[in-house]
């Protein structure tokens, strides 16, 4: 395991807080809230509005060379918390400091336009990925090799399959390093024998790249990638540190674990 | 990222969509010069030969409102719902929304550009006024860019938390066609309801194109350039505050 503590510290998350007003989800029509104006005129102006803390005061250090993976139950905040490291969401209290390039991925099976041939949206997605980048050819080229999709890589993107489709994504964006690299939940399309193949690419890119950002709810796939995991629990860090550790804090997080064990379909899956 | 940078992803987007739009089409892009001379067929008939409108050059005062009027609505129509219908995009990535949407408008003032050099600038040339006023066209076309693009930002940032918007804003324009001096000038309107003609800001940024179809003198040119850019300025500084404002929800909703 690398020693990360005392490297570079390349991002700073300082007690972020992110939230929305539960209120607009609440499905009123206009009559009920023309009713509940008129009948209690007072609580209706002066009522709290009532907020829903997805992330609750988080902060952490990304170093150069940490490999983060992120555990959490579904809903804990990983997701939100990714898009705010991205620079896509920006956190209502708190700071995020950081100079380096960021990019993330958090589904692959969207096209820029997906009625366009996916050799077409290959290409427009390494402008929108790497604007810099004066010849994009060389490295869609490359990343459309790898892909195999052969002849399919001339028919429309939005015919493909959800592995196709990240079979021509995961490639794609790993075919220049950056700084800091989010990969939320992006490896369960494609079928066993293209993530194996990736896996080695992934790692070479993973090496070149700063720092990794990991988000997974395989443990083995956080296991292969990183050597520093957080936990997320209800918007909170329940855990930071170790993998195997964390990860024995996350399975006691669900109040009946024993059913992770036993599963319909036989232990460990 | 440079300018330089967000340039080129906007314009190749907007290649790309306008490729994808046509590519099964018989007549691809004729549609959109058919769009405004069948409007434009249509109205010179109901309006001139049936009503009996009968302003100067009423054709080239008509196709310099009803072009720009093309573009705002075509524009509104189509930016309106972009991040909705591309929300899936806009999660997968870490991508400006705004380009998505810039793509979308810069698609239609390419539209709008070819119709006006296709369609106005031939009859113009062959109406028998000066020439000269044709060089005023990029000026005229700043405030009409900047406010219909900044009136899209608006209220594609507003549909995402309000899907009604979508719905309205078709009929909201249909209705202020009429409301506004497109194909009948200013002046008819009496003088006591003239306000409800001058609060409309479409009203600013058609006046200062269509003035120079119909050679004015330059100084009207200049007084109605001016409002257009006063209001252009105003949209303009909405715009951002909106998008400011309603950035953080806005993947929330999306």
């Amino acid at each position: 395991m690398i020693s990360t503590s005392d490297s570079e510290v390349i991002m700073s998350v300082k007690d972020i807080k992110i939230y929305f007003e539960l209120e607009h989800y609440h499905h009123k029509g206009i009559r009920d809230v023309f009713v509940s104006a008129m009948t209690h005129p007072f609580e209706f102006l002066l009522k709290q509005k009532e907020l829903f803390y997805v992330i609750d005061g988080i902060s952490f250090d990304i170093t150069k060379g940490m490999r983060l993976g992120i555990l959490g139950t579904n809903g804990s905040g990983k997701t939100t918390l990714c898009r705010s490291l991205a620079g896509m969401m920006l956190p209502q209290m708190g700071s995020i400091t950081s100079h380096k390039e960021v990019r993330a991925i958090f589904d692959t099976g969207t096209g820029v336009v997906p009625e366009l041939t996916g050799r077409e949206n290959a290409y427009l997605l390494a402008r929108l990925f790497f604007p810099a980048m004066k010849d994009i050819r060389p490295i869609v080229e490359e990343a459309i090799e790898f892909s195999e999709l052969g002849h399919f890589i001339d028919i429309p993107f939005n015919q493909y399959s959800k592995g196709m489709q990240s079979r021509l994504l995961l490639p794609l964006v790993s075919s220049v390093p950056s700084d800091i690299l989010i990969l939320d939940e992006v490896f369960d399309a494609a079928d066993i024998f293209f993530q194996n193949k990736f896996a080695g690419r992934m790692k070479k890119f993973i090496a070149s790249s700063s720092a990794t950002i990991f988000v997974s709810h395989s443990i083995d796939q956080i296991r292969q990638v990183c050597n520093h995991l957080i936990v997320l629990h209800k918007g909170k860090i329940h855990f930071q540190g170790d993998v195997e550790e964390g990860y024995q804090e996350y399975l006691k997080l669900n109040p009946s674990n024993e059913t992770l064990d036993r599963s319909p379909f036989g232990p460990g899956t | 990222m440079t300018f330089g940078q967000y340039w080129t992803q906007i314009s190749e987007l907007t290649l790309a969509s306008v490729k994808a739009r046509y590519r099964r089409t018989f007549a691809g892009f004729l549609w959109v010069l058919l769009n405004p001379i069948l409007q434009f067929g249509v109205q010179s008939l109901v309006f001139k030969q049936f009503l009996k409108l009968n302003p100067p050059n009423y054709y080239l005062f008509l196709l310099g409102g009803l072009l720009p009027w093309i573009f705002i609505t075509s524009t509104l129509g189509m930016g309106t719902p972009v991040f909705v219908q591309n929300s899936h995009l806009l999660r997968s990535f870490k991508i400006n929304p705004m380009i998505i949407l810039c793509s979308q408008i810069l698609d239609n003032f390419i539209n709008f550009l070819a119709s006006v050099f296709l369609i106005l600038t031939p009859i113009y040339i062959f109406s028998d006024q000066s020439l000269i006023n044709l060089l005023g066209i990029p000026l005229a076309i700043i405030p009409l860019l900047v406010t219909t693009a900044s009136f899209t930002v608006i209220l594609a940032t507003l549909n995402v938390f309000y899907r009604d918007i979508n719905f309205v804003i078709g009929f909201i324009m249909n209705l202020l066609f009429f409301l506004t001096p497109v194909f009948y000038p200013r002046d008819y309107v009496p003088e006591h309801l003239r306000w409800i003609i001058d609060v409309n800001p479409f009203l600013y940024i058609i006046e200062p194109f269509r003035w120079l179809f119909l050679s004015p003198s330059w100084s009207e040119f200049m007084m109605w350039f001016a409002k257009g850019l006063g209001v252009s300025f105003g949209f303009l500084l909405l715009a951002v505050y909106v998008w400011k404002r309603r950035r953080n929800d806005f993947y929330f909703r999306l």
